[in-house]
């Protein structure tokens, strides 16, 4: 049972991450892409805060949030969003799907930690 | 070339030259660096260990009078040109500035003829050969500057700095692994490519896994990855903007690696932009040397070029969350 799914192709990335969230104390699965994201979401009802990377093969970051909102009709998660992009396009497409945050890589885990505490409980 | 922490200086390239005469030496070494030519003379006999050893070369400047006869000199401009036919040698002529009086067969290893007494020729054939892409000032700055950063975050606790960029004609791949990143603008389309040496990368990852062993080339891949990922969307934020993408005609040509000779095309004859970044442990001694090199094979448009301006309300600093 996870608190936090961390979703990335790049494994350095899910490695940093979740690393620094478990020794943070919390619980953390890890996705390789938008696909694989959604069936993790999908088989643990536990996780309450999903972080991942916009660019991905398979299935995008952006599609992956449109679904959890969409076909999983997934409304309580929380999902935030960290990757290279910046664009105000992208920020408004993963607003419009229900995005509550964005981070522009690299990941800063002492910078957001409070934030995904209060996100994942 | 000059290592700095950033710099972002107008490029420079990296020429061979081949010529022996003290009277004109001096000449060309002042010509190299008025016109952001780096020169390497070489010693005669040594020009294919040269060329072994300098796999990031703008071109060659060779005299006839090199080889001693001008028939050494063409057998010697020959072997050159069939290792590396990227490269335009130029020859230096005693009486005229041409090769039309050459023979057909040894004509074809130059690519243009200069005199001595008529520099301003040279001037046009560097900037026909290699400088023939202009590049932005704030682009190559910025690029110095998102390498950088990334490598400091990625690398950490290396200490990094880089070389003026420059203009590369050769195509040979350094190291054994590289990356490659398409780059999609409104104003330039090609591609990204980092290469680097296996092994040094492979220690280096080690120590920052506090001497884990178990680091594999899947892990020393996968760091590239990140930091090819990195100064990809640095590049993409600061330059390209969301049109880009639908401006750009979707023309493609196929690129080709042969990795018997380390070789790479990109179908198309046009330089490439090159920045060498340098890695260095202050605490272990190691080094790694990282190439980035910019290939905008499929469209160049420079005057179309500019840097993407955010509004104070849309900057946030990379790595912290921005809450919706």
């Amino acid at each position: 049972m996870a608190q936090i799914l961390v979703v990335d192709d790049s494994s350095t990335v899910r490695d940093e991450v979740s690393a620094f969230l478990r020794n943070a104390g919390l619980n953390v699965a890890t996705a390789v892409d938008g696909k694989d994201g959604l069936s993790k979401l999908q088989a643990d009802p536990a996780i309450r805060l999903v972080v991942c990377d916009v660019n991905m093969p398979n299935m995008d970051g952006l599609t992956m949030v449109e679904k959890i909102r969409g076909e999983l009709n997934n409304k309580a998660v929380n999902l935030i969003m960290l990757t290279t992009e910046s664009s105000p396009n992208m920020k408004e497409r993963g607003k419009a799907a229900g995005v509550k945050g964005w981070i522009v890589k690299p990941f800063n885990g002492p910078a957001v930690l409070e934030a995904f505490r209060k996100l994942a409980s | 070339m000059n290592a700095n922490p950033v710099s972002s200086a107008n490029p420079v390239s990296k020429v061979l030259v081949l010529d022996n005469s003290a009277e004109h030496l001096p000449q060309i070494r002042s010509f190299c660096e008025h016109n952001n030519l780096v020169p390497l003379k070489v010693r005669r006999g040594a020009e294919m260990a040269v060329l072994r050893t300098n796999i990031d070369l703008g071109g060659i400047l060779c005299s006839e009078d090199y080889g001693g006869t001008p028939e050494q000199t063409a057998s010697i401009a020959a072997e050159i040109h069939a290792a590396r036919p990227e490269l335009p040698i130029i020859l230096r002529r005693n009486a005229r500035a041409t090769l039309a009086d050459l023979p057909e067969a040894v004509r074809g290893s130059f690519c243009a003829a200069y005199v001595a007494s008529e520099m301003s020729g040279l001037r046009a054939v560097i900037a026909e050969y290699i400088f023939c892409l202009l590049y932005p000032n704030a682009l190559l700055r910025g690029i110095a500057e998102i390498g950088a950063a990334v490598l400091r975050t990625q690398c950490s606790p290396l200490t990094v700095s880089m070389d003026t960029p420059y203009i590369v004609r050769d195509r040979v791949i350094f190291g054994e692994l590289f990356s490659l990143i398409p780059l999609e603008s409104a104003w330039c389309r090609g591609y990204m490519m980092l290469q680097t040496e296996e092994a040094p990368f492979m220690r280096l990852l080690s120590r920052q896994r506090s001497g884990d062993a178990g680091v594999g080339f899947r892990n020393v891949n996968d760091l590239l990855s990140e930091i090819t990922n990195l100064i990809w969307g640095g590049f993409k934020n600061r330059y390209m903007s969301d049109d880009g993408a639908r401006l750009a005609k979707q023309v493609q040509v196929p690129l080709i690696v042969n990795h018997l000779h380390k070789y790479i095309s990109f179908g198309t004859e046009n330089p490439q932009l090159c920045f060498r970044f340098n890695l260095f442990d202050p605490v272990a001694g190691g080094a790694v040397t990282m190439y980035a090199r910019f290939v905008f094979n499929l469209s160049w448009a420079p005057e179309q070029f500019r840097e993407i301006q955010q509004g104070a309300s849309g900057l946030v600093d990379s790595g912290a969350l921005e809450l919706f």
